[in-house]
């Protein structure tokens, strides 16, 4: 008994060694392309971080007021962030290659499923980007000729500018990367046509007064009251 | 000569004084046989008549206009006979001859007025206007302010005092006395009966006096001269009376009347305004007085003139015009004279062969009979050291030799000293060099002048103003029955361009008239021409 | 085929000269009329928008001064309208001194000629601007006056603003004006400290739109300023006093009487700001090496006597200025945080929070305000424009405080505390210096 355990033993582990052995070129053949990827990878993170200094992108995204959230979330600066998204980035695409290599079956698909979903994945982050950019700036305008025009509630209006163009932009990005498409569109219409309905009956039965007096104003220059007299006088 | 009861419209009349154009006797002074040889250079030059200054006996006090004689010549010009040869000879070479005749008064040497002033009693005593005070009359002004303080004079002989418009020794003849319109009038019958074609009447506004009035312009002076005209015209038709009357256009509308009194007048205040024109680089002037110029009957005619014997009057233009034309044309005082300038043409424009050009060319193309002073021709210089007007009185330059070929006696002789400046002197300027030379100012004036004599319409034709809206740039357009030309003046000394409406004119081609080219058609758009420094084009409209 | 090659040939030539050719911002029809016009040596800039009821007295004024005291000078009034609906060109061209309308003038000695062009939308003062300085330019006027139609021109303006520039070389008159108390308090409480600070000269109208200039200058901003961006369409009077002080042309200031007020609207604040503050803003980055050197401020030359009158104050809402100032400071935390240091904020914050009534806005505050906007307009910290529009409240704030201190008080001793706000501004400018880097 003890000869068949051993022979089986031996017949195993040498069967193991054997496909190890048709497996260790592969592995290596895997770690070969790893370290290729990451020395790619860096130069690529080195590259980007270099473009990104150049157009000032630190300044751009202060501008859309990513650099606050990041600060926020004890994030490093956008620069950095991007160049680390890319160089992560660009040695998980590496090493997939590598996996798919190894000829797992099964993992080819994944793979290449990985490789479609990248670029969706920038244009998402893109559209977010340009679109905290925009919320940005339309909000603080908005804020702005309010203050400026005297009307009550600036900040609310400032705000509720900057949530409209940022639900939006996210709809865009989701849509974009394909999560929830459906469930997020149906969301969204239905979001914004409640609140341009609401609207539309404030505005129309409760604020007719308003409605009046706002048309008035417009098309028959008329005295504009209290509010401008004895303005300052500048020049 | 021909009859031709409109001649003086299409004359070209040159002004000469026979003391200062040519001494045959080598006396020194001019005189009517020298006069009479220069007649071959006169009709070269193409004139049609001569405007010959007073020649009559005279103490000379006012360069001949101060006459003690009507019925003679001075002995210094000749004789009555030497005058007649002159006359004929002239009448020959196709050149009328109009004379001066100063009616308003006489020399206060003429015996008249040695009988008028003799005594209250004398048949001539109401020849003149004599007053006991000098308090009549207040409201009228002096004319010669530089030299008299008053218009009346005192005279210790008759123990009064008697009125003159000019210089004291001038006492004006009272044309209230019927006496003495007969022996004026007689006088002219003598002159006409000789061959004279025609008289310019001196200082004719001032015959009459009337208290209460500035005794200028008074309807019974025109009363007068209506009178002359009814006898001249029936008893000499085609002779002409031309007025010299320095007022305003509308002021000397009258003088024309219906075309019964005047035949022609000068237009004094056009003048003036040319050299103004000139020197603001602005037509304005010029347009503004033209366009209050009154229309005249069809058969009376404007004279013009550029320069003449008297000082360039600034009487009738505004003190700021005045003030203007001082600083710019006589810097220096001395060439001031009785609110006038005393220069001759050519030193008035500095010489410049262009601005020369240009202002004949608006001479002869203006509407009016053109006047040429004697020597503007050869574009002679003045002397104003002379006294009084005397400056541009001087002999004329016929050539660089003796006396300037003006005379074979000594040059001390001379009635005026030559002009010597080495640019206006007689060897640089003179008749002869200038005959000699193709582009010679002299060559030029004849040709201008036969350009002027091709067409009747510069003498005849109607005048309208364009207003391009460069101001620099005169533009006029003259029309006379079928021919129409066009008259384009740049008054300014640097290159201009100027777009004229010529719509109505659309389809003709402009014909330069000097050197005949054919200048692009009038169509739609406005007709863009450019002119050099002080240029001028005449072109004639032909629809071929 | 050679029909083929040739009309190629055409077209790539016809493509060469458009590239050649650009648009030229002079009509031709503005062309032609200073064709018309030629060589002059007084150009009289007239720009105007609907202002038919005034015109004609302005340039019965302007040509009476003109007659008066620069009777044979050659001088032309240029119109640059804006698109009036109310004749107002035609009202001008009419009224030109010719001989083509046959109206007689007996104390004209010349034309004096009327041209009249269009320059676009009226809002566009810049290139109403550009348009005379063009027109000086092709003409080579030696002296230029720009007068606007809603001031109350006088015959007398005339020698106050061409005198120095004809007779005595001077190449910008800017005006002086009497104005009654507390009107132009932009200019008094900003443009006046901080042009001054900045640039060393005590000149009291930076923004002036009645003003003369010589040939020379108007040449040389012509050529040397673009005129492309939509802020130099705009405005042009804080650019042009600019580019004089910096290239050291000779600068003085005239006497033109007194300037009547203009009733404004608090919706015009903002946009007035732009045309001036901001102009002026913008005008620090490319003057930089000009003022940063300079230290403390010398008075410019003054012609004419300024009459002495006293005048009725201008009528102002204090109250509301204050409480627009509390609440923009309240409101717009977050875009204040962008552009001031920390501790004017807290200050603002103080001020603004404490004094229900009449918030107190001292002059150092003001002065460390502006300063640090100015260098937050150089860096850009956000979009410039809503730099410029965030002042806006704060301008208020500092304008109430100086109408509470002012309540009282004589315009002599007015000016006085104009002037020692100037000093504030000159004595705290190593701090705009700091804040710059």
């Amino acid at each position: 008994m003890r000869e068949i355990i051993v022979s089986e033993l031996t017949g195993a582990i040498q069967e193991l060694a054997r496909d190890f052995a048709r497996f260790l070129p592969r592995l290596i053949v895997l770690v070969i392309i790893a370290l290729a990827g990451l020395l790619i990878a860096w130069l690529l993170k080195y590259i980007v971080r270099s473009v990104l200094r150049l157009i000032k992108f630190d300044k751009l995204s202060e501008n859309a007021g990513a650099s606050q959230l990041l600060a926020k979330a004890a994030l490093p600066s956008s620069t950095e962030l991007v160049s680390r998204l890319v160089f992560w980035l660009a040695w998980l695409g590496f090493i997939l290659l590598g996996v798919s290599a190894l000829g797992i079956l099964g993992m080819d698909e994944q793979v290449a499923r990985f490789f479609y979903f990248l670029p969706r994945l920038f244009v998402a982050l893109f559209i977010v980007f340009f679109g905290l950019l925009a919320a940005s700036f339309f909000s603080r305008a908005a804020l702005l000729a309010a203050v400026n025009a005297n009307y009550p509630s600036a900040r609310l209006l400032s705000a509720s500018i900057r949530v409209v163009i940022m639900v939006f932009v996210f709809s865009m990005a989701t849509e974009e990367l394909g999560i929830a498409e459906q469930t997020v569109l149906l969301a969204f219409g239905i979001a914004f046509g409640a609140i341009m309905l609401g609207l539309a009956i404030a505005f129309g039965i409760g604020g007719q007064e308003l409605a009046r007096r706002f048309l008035e104003k417009r098309f028959a220059h008329e005295n504009r009251g209290e509010e401008n007299e004895d303005e300052l006088s500048t020049l | 000569m021909e009859e031709q009861p409109l001649w003086y419209k299409d004359a070209i009349i040159y002004q000469v004084h026979v003391r200062s154009f040519y001494d045959a006797n080598g006396d020194g002074i001019g005189d009517f046989q020298g006069l009479e040889q220069k007649l071959e250079y006169l009709q070269e030059l193409g004139i049609t008549a001569i405007w010959l200054m007073p020649f009559f006996p005279s103490p000379l006090r006012d360069d001949g206009y101060d006459i003690a004689d009507y019925r003679s010549v001075n002995p210094s010009y000749g004789n009555l006979d030497d005058f007649k040869k002159f006359l004929k000879s002239a009448h020959d070479r196709e050149i009328r001859v109009i004379i001066e005749m100063v009616l308003n008064h006489t020399s206060d040497q003429h015996p008249w007025f040695q009988q008028s002033r003799s005594s209250r009693d004398n048949p001539y005593r109401e020849w003149y206007v004599w007053n006991e005070t000098d308090a009549r009359y207040k409201e009228t002004r002096i004319i010669f302010i530089d030299t008299e303080l008053s218009n009346w004079a005192w005279d210790p002989v008759s123990k009064a005092y008697y009125w003159h418009r000019f210089f004291s020794h001038q006492p004006d003849l009272n044309f209230d006395n019927p006496a003495v319109r007969e022996e004026m009038w007689d006088v002219m019958k003598f002159w006409l009966e000789m061959g004279v074609d025609g008289f310019r009447l001196d200082a004719i506004p001032y015959l009459i006096e009337r208290d209460g009035t500035n005794c200028e312009n008074l309807p019974e002076t025109h009363d007068v001269i209506k009178d002359l005209r009814r006898r001249l015209d029936t008893v000499f038709p085609g002779r002409m009376l031309l007025a010299e009357a320095n007022q305003w256009p509308a002021d000397l509308r009258p003088y024309f009347a219906d075309g019964d009194e005047f035949h022609m007048a000068f237009h004094f205040p056009l003048m003036p305004r040319m050299f103004m024109g000139l020197k603001l680089e602005d037509r304005k002037p010029i347009t503004e007085i033209l366009q209050q110029t009154p229309e005249i009957p069809a058969n009376c005619q404007w004279c013009l003139f550029l320069r003449n014997h008297d000082e360039l009057t600034l009487e009738m233009v505004t003190d700021i015009e005045r003030d203007y034309m001082y600083d710019m044309y006589a810097g220096d005082k001395a060439m001031r004279l009785n609110l006038g300038i005393r220069r001759r043409l050519s030193p008035l424009l500095e010489n410049d062969r262009r601005r020369i050009e240009l202002m004949n060319g608006m001479l002869m193309s203006l509407p009016g009979t053109p006047i040429i002073y004697y020597g503007d021709e050869i574009g002679m210089g003045d002397n104003i050291k002379l006294g009084d007007r005397n400056g541009v009185r001087t002999p004329m330059q016929w050539s660089g030799g003796w006396n300037g070929g003006f005379s074979t006696a000594d040059p001390e002789t001379l009635y005026a000293p030559l002009i010597l400046n080495p640019v206006y002197g007689y060897p640089a300027t003179n008749a002869m060099s200038q005959r000699r030379t193709p582009h010679s100012l002299l060559s030029w004036m004849r040709r201008i002048i036969t350009v002027r004599r091709s067409t009747k319409v510069f003498s005849n034709g109607s005048i309208e103003f364009l207003y391009p809206a460069n101001h620099r740039i005169l533009a006029y357009v003259r029309r006379f029955e079928k021919e129409t030309v066009l008259i384009v003046n740049n008054l300014s000394s640097a290159a201009q361009a100027v777009e004229l409406d010529l719509k109505r004119f659309k389809g003709n081609i402009l014909v330069e008239m000097f050197g005949k080219n054919i200048f692009p058609r009038i169509g739609d758009l406005p007709y863009l021409l450019t002119l050099g420094p002080y240029q001028f084009y005449w072109f004639r409209l032909r629809r071929i | 085929m050679p029909e083929e090659i040739a009309v190629a040939d055409r077209s790539t030539t016809v493509r060469a000269e458009i590239k050649l050719t650009e648009e030229s911002f002079l009509s031709d029809d503005c062309v032609r009329q200073l064709m018309g016009v030629g060589e002059i040596d007084i150009l009289i800039g007239l720009p105007t928008h609907n202002n038919a009821k005034t015109i004609a007295s302005s340039v019965a004024a302007i040509q009476d001064g003109i007659l008066r005291w620069f009777p044979r000078e050659r001088a032309a009034i240029l119109n640059v309208d804006g698109g009036s609906r109310d004749g107002t060109p035609d009202l001008i061209l009419n009224a030109a001194i010719d001989d083509i309308r046959g109206r007689k003038f007996r104390n004209a000695l010349r034309t004096l000629p009327s041209v009249s062009t269009k320059y676009g939308n009226s809002a566009e003062r810049g290139t109403a601007f550009r348009t005379i300085l063009a027109a000086a330019d092709l003409l080579s006027a030696k002296a230029c006056v720009v007068l606007s139609p809603e001031s109350n021109i006088t015959p007398e303006w005339l020698p106050a603003l061409l005198s120095p520039i004809y007779r005595e070389n001077f190449d910008l008159v800017l005006p002086s004006y009497i104005r009654q108390k507390f009107d132009g308090l932009l200019v008094s409480n900003l443009l006046y400290p901080l042009a001054r600070a900045l640039y060393g000269l005590r000149i009291h109208e930076p923004y002036a739109t009645d003003f003369s200039f010589s040939g020379r200058l108007g040449s040389q901003f012509l050529t040397q300023n673009t005129w492309n961006s939509d802020i130099d369409r705009a405005a042009f009077e804080v650019r042009f006093s600019t580019a004089a002080i910096t290239g050291a042309y000779k600068i003085c200031q005239s006497s033109l009487g007194v300037k009547p007020h203009v009733e404004r609207k608090s919706a015009d604040l903002v946009p007035v700001l732009r045309q001036t503050i901001g102009e002026l803003f913008c005008v620090m980055d490319p003057t930089f090496a000009w003022w940063s050197g300079k230290n403390g401020s010398e008075p410019i030359p003054v012609s004419g006597v300024a009459p002495q009158v006293e005048l009725e104050p201008v009528r102002i809402n204090r109250k509301r200025l204050g409480k627009m100032f509390q609440t923009g400071v309240a409101e717009l935390q977050s875009v204040f945080q962008a552009i001031l240091s920390p501790n004017t904020m807290a200050e603002l914050q103080h001020i603004a929070q404490t004094n229900e009534d009449d918030p107190f806005y001292p002059s150092e505050l003001w002065v460390k305000t502006v300063y640090e906007f100015a260098a937050a307009y150089h860096k850009s910290v956000i979009n410039r424009d809503h730099i410029v529009q965030a002042l806006a409240p704060l301008f208020r704030g500092r304008v109430q405080t100086f109408l509470l201190e002012n309540k009282n008080s004589s315009s002599a001793e007015m000016e006085n505390n104009v002037e020692n706000l100037c000093l504030e501004f000159e004595r705290l400018k190593p701090y705009l210096l700091e804040m710059w880097k």
